[in-house]
């Protein structure tokens, strides 16, 4: 059985992938934080194993009840099977994948840990993500520009001109976007606001301390024109952790279960190449979104907190239309003002904070913080959050993961 | 990165012919010999009808502005002495479906529009501290 993914007129630069209906086959049990930060000298399996330890004993587990460990492969020095031995001192069976991690992995790995759990190799799994980019910067090595220009079509056509880092991408998108639709930098701006409040009041974001008006917003210079400083996400070390398990046997753990409802996932045509995806003020959300919804049988009306995978507040934008929030070109005033903020916005949205004011942890911590939203732990919690969503993407894919609390 | 890695890679075959075309102050497209599509990023096969007869061609050089970016942060030290630069792409004449990403030249910042027309004008890119340089196709405002 496969969930129907198929809008009336899908449009035809990218594609959904086909997953099986997993609804409500698996909850998440355990979730934990490295403690986010700026440069701090910690390696990458060090901040994954704060946060993996942390998750473990969120759910009432040991490590020794843990027997899958889903990571990252596309990035390297991840938290694998060896790394998690290695650290607890443990040496069971343990299944692996490197299907997983942070971006738009972290939406897709419960799709892992189910199928594992169908087929009798694990019964409960952790997804591991963690990076040290803020230590690796200032050692001028890794990070998110290293990766795009070891792609030769960006060194040979793209690079010669300018046309690079990420900021530059995005800028260059927003003005699309601005042009086609008339977005304005003031709406932008709010969604650069509401992740700076939720930020102020959640302990340990990289931006607790630092207020952000959209006066102040607004009087920042250009970055890279039309996008400030403040449209763009931090560089951090950081990572998270999440447990997961049959739900008839989370149940039985210590906290309520929070129950995966659906997933989705897309991809668009001209893979990470920005410049030549045919709709250049889409995402494959477009793609990823109805699938998940679907599987989860909601809607985007039924959603209480949305998290979305924000390297820059157009791409957060880009994505609310194109999962289905507003149509396509009213992002912008769909945004505005208070509309994002978790309480009594129309859609509470990244309520730790994001990307751009809780930490560059590229996504783990959105699905941490879904969970804590859903228990009703978070620190800006909306009240009685019943269904949250994160939204991940690399420019490349897009995944969506609806999240519910337990019946 | 040194300013090395921002000059292109002048022997890679997929796109040896667009800079062999530069040097000659050609803009110059793979198209398909079958359907006729121009076909962008270089593929190995039609992007529209699958076939692999491709044949570079040169165009016109002019276009449209399809979007742009002012950068003025240094992101890099080889565009150190660049900024302000505009960078954006252009949406090719012959086939607006095809997106050159290029420098905006001859104009200040404030003086590029949408949907402005621009013309290829070729030129030798050179960074300083670096002996190399590669002629490039910029674009600046369109003279005719």
């Amino acid at each position: 059985m496969t969930a129907s993914t198929t809008p009336a007129n899908p449009p035809d630069w990218g594609f959904p992938t086909e997953f099986e209906d997993l609804s409500g086959e698996v909850a998440i049990v355990g979730v934990g934080e490295a403690d986010p930060s700026k440069a701090s000298g910690r390696t990458t399996h060090a901040i994954a194993a704060q946060a993996v330890e942390r998750a473990i004993a969120d759910a009432g587990l040991r490590p020794e009840d843990v027997d899958g460990v889903i990571y990252s492969g596309g990035l390297g020095d991840q938290f694998d099977a060896a790394a998690f031995h290695a650290h607890f001192g443990t040496n069971h069976s343990l299944f692996a994948s490197s299907e997983g991690g942070g971006m738009a992995w972290a939406a897709t790995a419960p799709v892992v840990a189910a199928r594992a759990i169908r087929e009798r190799k694990a019964s409960c799994l952790v997804n591991v993500f963690s990076v040290a980019w803020a230590t690796q910067r200032a050692n001028m090595v890794g990070g998110p520009g290293e990766f795009h220009a070891k792609q030769r079509f960006k060194a040979n056509l793209e690079m010669p001109f300018g046309w690079f880092p990420q900021p530059v991408y995005f800028a260059t998108i927003a003005r699309r976007h601005m042009l086609e639709f008339g977005t304005k930098p003031e709406q932008l701006g709010a969604i650069a606001v509401s992740c700076r409040r939720h930020a102020n009041l959640t302990p340990g974001a990289v931006m607790h301390d630092k207020k952000l008006t959209l006066e102040d917003y607004l009087s920042r210079p250009m970055l890279v024109d039309p996008l400030r400083v403040e449209d763009c996400c931090l560089i951090s070390d950081g990572g998270g952790a999440y447990v997961m398990t049959s739900s008839e046997r989370a149940r039985d753990l210590a906290k309520p279960p929070i129950v995966v409802a659906g997933v989705g996932e897309g991809q668009s045509g001209s893979g990470s190449y920005w410049s030549q995806q045919r709709d250049f003020t889409a995402t494959p959300q477009v793609f990823s979104a109805p699938g998940a919804f679907a599987m989860a049988n909601l809607s985007p009306h039924d959603v209480d907190v949305l998290t979305l995978y924000d390297p820059f507040t157009i791409a957060a934008l880009m994505q609310i239309e194109d999962m289905g929030f507003c149509a396509k070109g009213d992002g912008g005033a769909f945004v505005e003002g208070s509309a994002l903020d978790f309480d009594g916005g129309v859609l509470p949205y990244n309520t730790h904070g994001g990307m751009l004011s809780h930490a560059y942890v590229l996504g783990i911590a959105h699905v941490v913080e879904v969970v804590r939203q859903l228990r009703g732990e978070a620190a800006a919690q909306v009240k009685d959050a019943r269904v949250g969503v994160y939204g991940g993407y690399t420019g490349q894919h897009a995944s969506t993961l609806v999240l519910r609390r337990d019946a | 990165m040194s300013a090395a890695h921002f000059l292109p890679d002048t022997n890679w075959e997929p796109t040896a012919e667009f800079w062999a075309g530069a040097a000659q102050g050609e803009l110059r497209i793979p198209r398909c010999r079958e359907c006729g599509t121009y076909n962008w990023y270089p593929p190995k096969t039609c992007h529209h009808c699958g076939s692999p007869q491709l044949r570079w061609e040169a165009v016109s050089g002019r276009g449209t502005l399809f979007s742009w970016a002012v950068v003025r942060h240094v992101f890099v030290k080889a565009f150190e002495e660049e900024v302000p630069y505009v960078t954006g792409l252009v949406a090719l004449e012959e086939d607006p479906a095809v997106r050159i990403v290029t420098r905006i030249v001859d104009c200040l910042p404030e003086e590029v529009g949408a949907d402005m027309r621009v013309e290829a004008v070729f030129r030798p890119l050179v960074f300083s501290g670096s002996e190399k340089s590669v002629v490039v196709p910029w674009f600046r405002p369109a003279t005719v």
